[in-house]
């Protein structure tokens, strides 16, 4: 059922085997799997001496190592809109934006997963389609997360409560692991250490504690209700190391998570197929491999579209 | 129409037959090859492209065009008998397309006479237009520039830094495979970047310069 490759689809895989071999993970003489797609087609070997071309070009300007500065893990320095406009601008941009007390905006693409530091030592990993700002102020350490989910690790500082606002949910902490997704109408906490302290804006009066290995939805007009469930709350968080963690939960909700980090959409056409339940361990933004799985252990057909795969249950032979 | 490709073509063939390369030259590393293509093929893609445009107009077949002239580049031994990979790759570029008029499946018949013109690439530019030190950083600050913000940082890192995999995930805390998946992403977005067309812009001046040259020559 191969169609014909496109040379579109070949420069692509090529780019990948580049960047293995770059990386050295990939020995070009001897990797079987290199060696297969390399015999495949002959357009292969071309295109991939096209995309080591590509990264011998790019090294060539090693010599700017002087002119771009180096990023740090620190992504302030990163800032789309920092132009290459030589190092002193560069640096005084940087630095402006490190005083500046305006709060910092983080954001994340569909796919795409960021780990960000904060000046007082916190962490962040930021979801896929996520927005944050942080503002670091003199007795507070204020967090809003406009849009998606985010896990923040918060540096110990008594004196200064780190909070996250959801819409009006407020979440506080003091040196404490926790995530936060927003929904339309709440938001779900869920903590891995120490203790936080959550609340609808407008009702300080009944702030609730979550703890460690528990979680809560927080919605806006009701009073949460902490669950213990430490196992889940590792697993939902498996998205900070890219992956989906599916421990028994149902196909259509294995697909709603795989949907979130990718614009190529699961589809399930076949109801029947929709409270199947799945165990295993994929890579978010590879909702193809998921896909593979699902027909081999269900039994399901795959038709890939321009923007969606979908899932069907096969016909009876 | 062809005649003044013909010391080129002929070598071309020989060596993609295997039939002189070893009495020629000896073999290349690899690494040399690679590094030749990315200093001397790879920066003149842009021009080669929008000529092919100008002559064919038809994207796809470019696409395959181009990766048909590569597999070629791919299958020498070695390349040090090549002046100018600019020039090279024009004439491997034009012999595809030429057998594929021949076959006529690509391009429309009415074409063929315009190939003609490719007489402006037959034989390399009396001085082999260096892209020169300056001009080439730019283009690179340009590629990296454009990439978005995650891949931009992995790829300084790893390109212009030097920095391993391992010590960027470090950096960031972050998997491995999460910065090797950033790598890849720019280095698909820079391979797609130099097909383009801002890159193209200079080097199709190049070759209306080389154009006004030979006319004047004549």
């Amino acid at each position: 059922m191969s169609m014909k490759e496109t040379a579109h689809e070949i420069a692509e895989e090529a780019a990948t085997w580049a960047t293995k071999i770059d990386a050295g993970s990939v020995d070009p003489d001897t990797h079987p799997g290199l060696k297969a797609w390399l015999a495949a087609n002959p357009r292969h070997r071309g295109a991939l001496l096209r995309a080591e071309g590509a990264l011998s070009f790019i090294d060539r300007a090693r010599a700017l190592a002087g002119v771009i500065p180096k990023p740090e893990p620190r992504p302030i320095w990163i800032r789309r809109k920092l132009q290459f406009a030589g190092a002193a601008l560069a640096a005084s941009i940087a630095c402006a934006i490190v005083m500046l007390p305006a709060p910092q905006h983080y954001d994340t693409e569909i796919g795409e997963i960021r780990q960000v530091p904060l000046s007082d030592g916190s962490l962040v990993a930021i979801n896929t389609q996520s927005n944050i700002q942080v503002g670091m102020r003199e007795k507070t350490r204020e967090v809003t997360l406009t849009k998606g989910e985010a896990w923040f690790k918060v540096a110990h500082d008594k004196s200064r409560p780190f909070i996250v606002s959801a819409g009006r949910i407020r979440v506080r902490a003091v040196g404490t692991a926790f995530s936060v997704r927003r929904h339309d109408d709440g938001a779900d906490v869920q903590v891995t250490e120490g203790t936080v302290e959550t609340w609808t804006a407008g009702e300080e009066d009944r702030k609730v504690q979550v703890a460690a290995g528990t979680k809560a939805y927080v919605a806006e007009n009701q009073p949460p209700k902490p669950i213990t469930a430490p196992a889940d709350i590792e697993r939902s968080l498996a998205w900070r190391d890219g992956q989906i963690v599916l421990e028994g939960e149902t196909l259509d909700q294995a697909v709603s998570q795989f949907n979130r980090y990718n614009t190529k959409q699961l589809v399930i056409t076949d109801q029947s197929l929709a409270k199947e339940k799945l165990v295993g361990q994929f890579r978010a933004t590879e909702p193809g491999n998921f896909a593979d799985a699902v027909a081999t252990t269900l039994g399901a057909n795959i038709k890939e579209t321009g923007d969606t795969i979908q899932l069907s249950r096969a016909k009876a032979h | 129409m062809l005649s003044g490709c013909g010391n080129l073509a002929l070598v071309h063939r020989m060596i993609t037959e295997g039939s002189i390369s070893e009495v020629l030259v000896s073999a290349q590393s690899r690494k040399d090859i690679v590094a030749w293509i990315g200093s001397h093929v790879l920066p003149h893609e842009a021009a080669v492209r929008s000529w092919l445009r100008r002559w064919t107009g038809r994207v796809q077949d470019i696409d395959d065009v181009v990766q048909e002239a590569y597999s070629r580049l791919a299958a020498l031994d070695s390349v040090s008998h090549i002046a100018s990979g600019r020039a090279y790759l024009f004439q491997t570029t034009r012999n595809i397309v030429l057998e594929q008029v021949r076959r006529s499946k690509i391009v429309r018949i009415d074409n063929v006479t315009d190939l003609g013109s490719l007489n402006i690439v037959d034989q390399a530019p009396p001085v082999e237009r260096v892209v020169g030190g300056a001009r080439e950083l730019a283009q690179v600050e340009q590629l990296i520039e454009r990439l978005p913000a995650a891949c931009k940082r992995v790829f300084v890192l790893r390109r212009i830094h030097g920095e391993s995999q391992r010590e960027i995930a470090r950096m960031f805390g972050i998997s491995e495979s999460a910065v090797e998946k950033q790598a890849v992403r720019g280095l698909k977005l820079i391979l797609k970047a130099m097909e383009g067309d801002n890159l193209a812009k200079e080097s199709e001046e190049d070759v209306n310069e080389h154009e006004r040259d030979r006319t004047r020559n004549r």
